[in-house]
């Protein structure tokens, strides 16, 4: 790697101009701050004319923060859609800089790294054969590496990982360019994984593509992203902005519809305030190895877990890190072929948020870090407020039913004084002006939603994607349904993530479930029985406050009272099938595939029954001691060691009590000693069927029973 | 095929015993080479009798021990044998095996090359060349860089919150008053919100 790269970058200025940026900056944040002032204003006039009552004043403090990130949500797509009529020949183009930097050889090499972690190795081993043929097709494999970077400590998976790996190589001839490592502690997770690998082969590349388990990239977007990173020397990372694919629940139909429509919005709403001080969303990026392995070492924060320890959510640190020294990071808006794929269902989803929670609500530490810019302050502070918005709505929700109950049992009419000063001015009445304001929050609810559908609908090309304008308005109609009756349950489960993150409870390190095969009633029901009771008891009170006010409240309480069956309902796979065949929630992904999902789906190069060890009856372990070739292939990738006293004991016990008595620790060990598992192979083999435990025996015959019985995969 | 130098007029009589014994002699073998996914039958038979009449031969110098293990040391320090010529790399020992068996493997010996398991010299050239090459790396030569975390730098609110958690955590019992003092300001806020 070039050595002087981060010199390079000093003697040259800033793609963005920083008078610009600042610019842009004040007028987004402007607008935010100027809009939401002149909201709770009106609030706050409305109170007036209410008389002041005291939860009156909390009540305005919530809203400023709720209808701030509101505001802020919205005029990202407000700031999208202008960027999107007027200011495209200003945006950077990641696709016009790659064909700018011509089309020759790439003068440096690159890896592509996919940490995995307990994962299913035919389906990740299937995109990276996806990914490692599209780069091919390119003509530019030559400057790229492949790693897969395993954290799994499922003993089974990791030698299904092996023989996958294997097999992916043996078919597609990389050996030497697809490698597999497997951490034997796995510590700091994730950001630990990619570490490990900065230290110990980041010397070898100028930058890495750093994938999740369920990413999948188009070769050609990878390479155009490579060719801008040599192209800018103060490029630090390329983040893309990831499509949801492969949904099959209704779930995630949802999600991936709502992110393919409403998405581009708030993308180029994004990209149009951050410019080079942008983030990182941990996976589908490009990051310049050299800086990333000089400034984002993550530092332990103050105290223990949940709130200080070892930062969970990495990827926003990591940029703010690159970011605060002088390292660009842009968002690659315009780049296509970038995609990863979503939990399949609500519980799944509140699953992965717990985790994400917790990080996020470490970042509290860092918006106290002294040289951090406006930027990653505020990509952080978003960060924050995606979870503790929650618990916020929560409290505005009690102190609103609270006002309301107080208001009734007073007997004062709810809108007694006219004469305040929207009213003097505007002679506005006050149930008027309720109303518009009501109508204000409602329009920059929806306001993302309208411009998007409205865009899809009037561009030809962008109706036709999403399967018509039929399936179009159905999918945004729905989705908006359902977006509603999952927010108040989403809110509930925030709330209770929070409250817990605070009293102390951290979260382990989970994998993901990102097979559809959908929630059973009674996970429902103990998932979502707290929301369901609160929200019949807030009912219940609601009504006795006054039918009106129940009204109000209704589409809150529906969502909590209903969210045991929406959490079932959205689950099923089936659903989603049928909305799929009437092209509703459909995306342009699903409807016409593009070439690197095509070319997933075929991918099978990790399977052969030449090397398999999922077979019944020797799976996993059992067939690393007793397949001929898996316990090869196990071996090889051992280091040398000789085999001692204690270790022989091992070996013998787990040959004679089998491997179900062994302790996991003892299982780790004995893995990892080549001389054992050799010895092991060859004792199942030589030994009469009394001296050796059954699964041992029974794992030998199974391999004459395939020729006996005639089964398929006989000898195939 | 065959092996004409053990005709039928050699075999001896065997006892129910010994019959069963070499019965399970033979299914381990047998399993082994299926193992190995050698997919013919014929050749598969050929090589577990081949191997069986020398674990019978050194059965005869060696009694007491069972003709399974007889037989299947046989096998696996013949296919490590074998290997190790086609190889033509030294190798200790127990290396040799996993190494020998994987070359088996990425050189394709079950799809392409069965006709050739186990037979002398000469080997075809594509074969040999293929075994040799087979290796399995899990990266490249190291090419490290050093990752070292550097200390967060907060501002004074930070330091003082960061100094007030670090103390917090160590001292259980500040810990616990400071939740006390917490639960008694929400208990005042919420009693002078709705009872003041």
């Amino acid at each position: 790697m070039d050595e002087s790269s981060t010199d390079n970058r000093m003697s040259v200025r800033p793609f963005f101009s920083p008078f610009l940026a600042k610019l842009r900056r004040l007028v987004f944040f402007g607008s935010v701050v100027v809009v939401n002032l002149a909201a709770c204003y009106w609030l706050y006039d409305l109170f007036t004319r209410l008389g002041m009552h005291r939860a009156h004043v909390l009540l305005l403090a919530v809203f400023f923060i709720l209808n701030g990130l509101l505001v802020l949500g919205s005029f990202h797509a407000i700031f999208g859609a202008w960027d999107i009529l007027w200011g495209k020949k200003r945006a950077v183009r990641i696709t016009k800089l790659a064909e700018q930097a011509g089309d020759g050889p790439l003068a440096k090499r690159y890896a592509v790294v996919m940490p995995v972690y307990n994962e299913d190795c035919n389906r990740f081993c299937a995109r990276i054969e996806a990914i490692y043929r599209s780069i091919e097709a390119t003509g530019r494999l030559d400057s790229f590496d492949f790693f897969i970077l395993s954290d799994t400590r499922d003993l089974d998976l990791w030698v299904l990982e092996e023989t996958a790996w294997t097999n992916l190589c043996r078919k597609l001839n990389a050996f030497g360019r697809i490698y597999y490592r497997r951490r034997k502690k796995n510590s700091n997770r994730k950001a630990g994984n990619i570490g490990d690998f900065v230290r110990t082969w980041g010397g070898g590349y100028e930058a890495m593509v750093v994938l999740d388990a369920d990413s999948l990239m188009d070769g050609g977007d990878i390479l155009k992203m490579t060719r801008v990173m040599e192209a800018y020397p103060n490029l630090g990372i390329l983040q893309t902005p990831p499509k949801l694919i492969r949904g099959s629940s209704v779930f995630t139909r949802l999600q991936q519809f709502a992110m393919r429509l409403y998405g581009p919005l708030f993308i180029r709403g994004l990209n149009w305030w951050q410019l080079g001080g942008g983030s990182y969303w941990g996976h589908n990026a490009l990051i310049r190895v050299k800086p990333f392995s000089e400034f984002c070492e993550l530092p332990d924060l103050p105290g223990r877990e949940p709130f200080g320890g070892k930062i969970l959510s990495h990827d926003f640190v990591e940029a703010a890190l690159m970011v605060s020294q002088g390292w660009e990071v842009w968002l690659a808006w315009d780049i296509e072929g970038t995609y990863e794929e979503a939990p399949p269902t609500l519980i799944d989803h509140l699953k992965r948020d717990r985790r994400w929670c917790q990080g996020n609500l470490q970042h509290l530490w860092l918006i106290f870090a002294r040289k951090l810019p406006l930027t990653v302050r505020a990509h952080l502070f978003m960060g924050i407020m995606a979870y503790l918005g929650s618990p916020l709505w929560f409290l505005f929700l009690i102190l609103g039913t609270w006002v309301a109950w107080d208001r009734e049992a007073s007997g004062l009419s709810n809108l007694p004084y006219d004469g305040t000063l929207v009213d003097r001015y505007f002679h506005i009445d006050g149930v008027t002006q309720s109303l518009i304001l009501t109508g204000f929050i409602f329009l920059l609810l929806f306001l993302p939603k309208i411009l998007a559908l409205t865009g899809a609908i009037l561009v030809p090309r962008v109706r036709r994607s999403f399967g018509g304008m039929f399936p179009l308005i159905a999918g945004v109609t729905l989705e908006t349904i359902l977006s509603m009756l999952l927010a108040p349950c989403v809110m509930a489960a925030h709330t209770f993530m929070v409250a817990g993150i605070v009293l102390g409870h951290a979260v382990g390190w989970g994998s993901q479930n990102r097979e559809a095969d959908g929630t059973s009633w009674g996970e429902a029901l103990t998932v979502h029985a707290t929301p369901t009771i609160l929200g019949i008891a807030w009912a219940v009170l609601a009504w006795n406050i006054s039918p009106t006010f129940a009204a109000w409240m209704s589409p809150i309480l529906l969502g909590l009272i209903l969210c045991i069956p929406v959490s079932v309902w959205t689950s099923r796979a089936r659903y989603g099938k049928s909305l799929a065949k009437r092209k509703v929630l459909s995306t342009p992904e699903e409807l016409n595939p593009p070439e690197v999902l095509k070319l997933a789906d075929v991918a099978n190069a990790s399977i052969d029954p030449a090397l398999d060890a999922s077979a019944s009856g020797r799976h996993g372990v059992v067939a690393a001691v007793v397949d001929p070739y898996v316990n090869g292939v196990h071996v090889s990738l051992l280091e040398a060691t000789e085999l001692g006293e204690s270790e022989e004991a091992l070996v013998e016990r787990c040959l004679t009590m089998g491997p179900g008595a062994m302790s996991k620790d003892e299982m780790i060990e004995l893995m990892y000693l080549a001389p054992g598992m050799l010895a092991l192979h060859r004792a199942v083999w030589l030994r009469p069927a009394e001296g050796i435990h059954s699964t041992w025996t029974q794992a030998v015959e199974s391999y004459r029973r395939r020729i006996d019985t005639g089964s398929p995969d006989d000898i195939a | 095929m065959g092996l004409p130098h053990h005709p039928l007029e050699t075999l001896r009589p065997l006892s129910e015993t010994e019959l069963s014994e070499w019965e399970e002699a033979y299914a381990a073998v047998e399993a082994y080479l299926q193992a190995l996914r050698l997919r013919n039958r014929l050749l598969v038979a050929e090589l577990v009798r081949a191997i069986l009449w020398r674990a019978s031969a050194r059965g005869a110098k060696e009694p007491g021990v069972p003709a399974r293990v007889l037989a299947m040391e046989e096998t696996l320090s013949e296919i490590a044998n074998w290997t190790q010529d086609v190889l033509d790399e030294p190798l200790e020992n127990r290396r040799l095996a996993a190494r020998g068996r994987l070359a088996l493997l990425l050189a394709d010996m079950p799809g392409k090359w069965q006709g050739v398991f186990l037979t002398p010299s000469p080997w075809p050239p594509a074969f040999k060349e293929a075994m040799c090459k087979s290796y399995l790396a899990a990266g490249p030569h190291f090419a490290e860089l050093t990752m070292i975390p550097k200390p967060l730098e907060l501002n004074v609110i930070g330091s003082g919150a960061a100094q007030w958690w670090e103390t917090m955590d160590r001292r259980p019992i500040v810990r616990k008053m400071f939740a006390l003092f917490l639960l008694a300001l929400i208990g005042a806020t919420v009693w002078f919100i709705f009872f003041k």
